[in-house]
């Protein structure tokens, strides 16, 4: 029996129990969906941050600490105790000779010595705000959501608060408003003594930053050194009245420094060198590795969610094809009567099954590309106010729409060889006798 | 060598719990172009003789050759190319596919086969049809036409691909008498034009017809000459 017969016969035989082939198909159809879909959403997620990663260059950055072993992100104070080498103005000249970096920022990031925070009247405490200080000359960039990134043009008063603040006050979905709104910082009563009392820090937001849950405050790094700086005058021991100066970075340095370098295959290089110098070093491709690892097994846990959806389908293709072998025993018998081969017969039941299989990875995946557009016109919604380029970020890809399907066919074809091989095998002489 | 030869054939079933010898050392020979009337009571064997010489069977011993091919010791795609183009059976129950038309029941042997392109496979099947003066119920389903017209189709599908040998298990079993006798009298057309035909029957009056008479009884045959 040829190729054409054997499908055209395949088809002809599901059509005949039409209600029993949609319930096959329709648990099938479930299976494909789950798949495509997970792994869709997971690649296209795991895609969409590894290029917004890309585009704000942190698969070219390097964080240099104090301390080794500090993650990507940390930037740590140098401990009072003296433990890890200090970042100052002399280790950023050391860094910035280096080959192949572009550009390099000290960094601070704290925050501890503010009370609190307000904005047109409402005010906030600063417990849980962190601050960051950095040069803006293009080596830290943030994604943004609304507005513009720190610049020189800022005049070292502007600031960029982060999605998760700006929702913090008030502000969800309205950070466009934001841009150009004035905050008011409050030093802590508590700091330093008290003739060094700070009135308090006003400058206006430029920009608003999408954030991953932290509660931030970027601003210029002369403007982050100087609050930190506490300046007094009181009596010596002569007598005479003196100006005191304390300093938090003169005396522990800097967080960290930020280094942009020029390509990301010299990474490894750089950091090779930072670490001969004695400082930690951390690289952001490492943190884009991690995360994309991250998602890598929550794509093979929910791909394997999905393969279970199929295995159930599968049980579902064996069912009806015994089913099939059963009420079709009469009519194996007769094809054998003229002439059928096992093989023949084998083939017919497995076509059969496979036929079941791509039907239902068909209709998956169609509907998984419908789902797919409906869950982009939703989220390109809730991205539309924001600067983020990328739009319609849960995509299929051909490759996998075709792995789906191949699957399923596979799949079909696996589940219909047991019901295949025993119609195959029945005897003709009992097959043409059954009632 | 004659057409048909069996020899020492015998296969037993065990039958709630209990052995039946359905046959017990036959052998006979059949030249080609004979007819053939197998009979005996129910249970004696004669479908199972038929089911062996029809390669749809193979027995416990001995040996059964047809035209040369060893059926006893074949392989299921010999045994399968045999029953494909050397013979057509005719069952008593028809054995129509319900859900196929008469033409796509009578192409099945092509079908199966792989023989040719469809269309060629219509024109032969709408030949066989003809033959059985059917041409017009080409598109019926078996529902839809009577006993005697069914088993006319049953015959233009064993026709189809122009068999050596046809093997009719009570081809009138389900039809009355009239409609028994033009079945029979098809069959016989078809033994006139030089295909050998055997036919398994426990009425007297179709053994009548046959050349040659077998009796089978518990698994033995006896033979007695018929019509000349």
């Amino acid at each position: 029996m040829n190729f054409v017969d054997q499908f055209r016969t395949a088809w002809r035989n599901l059509s005949r129990q039409k209600l029993r082939t949609s319930l096959t198909i329709f648990a099938i159809v479930i299976g494909a969906v789950s798949v495509t879909v997970m792994l869709s959403l997971v690649t296209s997620t795991k895609g969409f941050l590894v290029s917004s990663a890309e585009q704000i260059g942190m698969d070219r950055s390097i964080i240099v600490t104090g301390l080794p072993g500090l993650g990507y992100g940390s930037s740590q104070w140098n401990r009072a105790d003296g433990s890890g080498k200090r970042i100052d103005t002399d280790s950023l000249a050391l860094i910035e000779k280096l080959g192949n970096v572009n550009s390099a920022s000290l960094h601070t990031n704290d925050g501890g010595f503010f009370e609190s925070l307000t904005i047109d009247g409402f005010q906030i405490t600063m417990k849980n705000v962190a601050l960051e200080g950095y040069s803006p000359n293009g080596t830290v960039i943030h994604h943004m959501l609304v507005g513009d990134e720190l610049s020189v043009n800022t005049n070292g008063s502007g600031f960029l608060i982060s999605s998760n603040l700006a929702s913090e006050l008030g502000y969800k979905g309205k950070e466009k408003t934001l841009i150009g709104k004035e905050i008011s910082l409050k030093y802590r009563t508590d700091w330093g003594p008290p003739e060094a009392k700070k009135g308090d820090e006003i400058g206006k937001i430029v920009g608003v930053t999408s954030s991953d849950g932290q509660n931030l405050l970027s601003m210029d790094l002369d403007w982050a050194v100087s609050m930190q700086t506490l300046t007094w005058s009181q009596k010596g021991p002569n007598g005479k009245t003196e100006t005191r100066i304390e300093s938090q970075i003169a005396k522990y340095g800097f967080g960290s420094i930020w280094i942009d370098v020029n390509d990301k295959k010299n990474v490894d290089a750089v950091m090779g060198e930072i670490k001969q110098l004695g400082y930690g070093v951390a690289a952001g491709k490492e943190e884009i590795d991690n995360q994309a690892t991250a998602f890598t097994i929550i794509g093979a846990i929910l791909g394997g969610i999905g393969g279970i959806a199929l295995l159930v389908a599968a049980v579902g293709v064996i069912n009806t094809m015994v089913m099939a072998t059963l009420e079709r025993t009469r009519e194996i018998g007769i094809m054998r009567a003229v002439g059928a081969t096992k093989k023949t017969i084998r083939r017919l039941f497995r076509v059969e099954a496979a036929l079941l299989g791509f039907v239902g990875g068909f209709y998956g995946v169609v509907i998984s590309f419908g789902f797919a557009f409906g869950l982009n016109q939703i989220l390109n919604k809730q991205l539309a106010d924001s600067s983020i380029a990328n739009r319609n970020i849960v995509s299929i890809s051909p490759q996998v729409a075709l792995l789906v399907l191949l699957i399923t066919t596979l799949i079909g074809m696996l589940a219909g060889s047991l019901p295949a091989r025993r119609a195959a095998n029945m005897d003709p002489v009992e097959a043409l006798r059954y009632e | 060598m004659a057409f048909i030869q069996c020899s020492g054939l015998k296969k037993t079933y065990t039958v709630g719990g209990e052995e039946v010898k359905a046959l017990d050392g036959v052998t006979l020979s059949i030249e080609r172009g004979d007819f053939i009337a197998i009979c005996g009571p129910s249970g004696s064997g004669k479908s199972t003789l038929a089911n062996v010489v029809g390669g749809l069977d193979q027995p416990d011993e001995g040996s059964v050759v047809v035209d040369g091919i060893d059926l006893a010791r074949a392989k299921d795609k010999a045994l399968s190319d045999y029953r494909n183009k050397q013979i057509g059976y005719v069952f008593q129950s028809f054995n129509l596919q319900s859900h196929e038309t008469a033409l796509e029941n009578v192409i099945s042997p092509l079908t199966v086969a792989g023989v040719g392109k469809r269309a060629e496979r219509r024109e032969r099947g709408m030949k066989a049809l003809e033959r059985m003066g059917l041409s017009d119920r080409a598109k019926h389903k078996p529902t839809q036409l009577s006993g005697g017209q069914r088993q006319r189709v049953a015959i233009a599908r064993a026709l189809v691909n122009d068999p050596q040998l046809i093997i009719a298990d009570e081809p009138t079993g389900n039809l009355d008498s009239s409609r028994g006798a033009d079945v029979i009298n098809e069959l016989k057309r078809l033994n006139a034009d030089g295909i050998t035909l055997i036919i398994i029957t426990h009425d007297t009056n179709v053994a009548a017809q046959a050349r040659r008479i077998i009796e089978i009884k518990d698994g033995k045959i006896s033979e007695r000459s018929g019509a000349q």
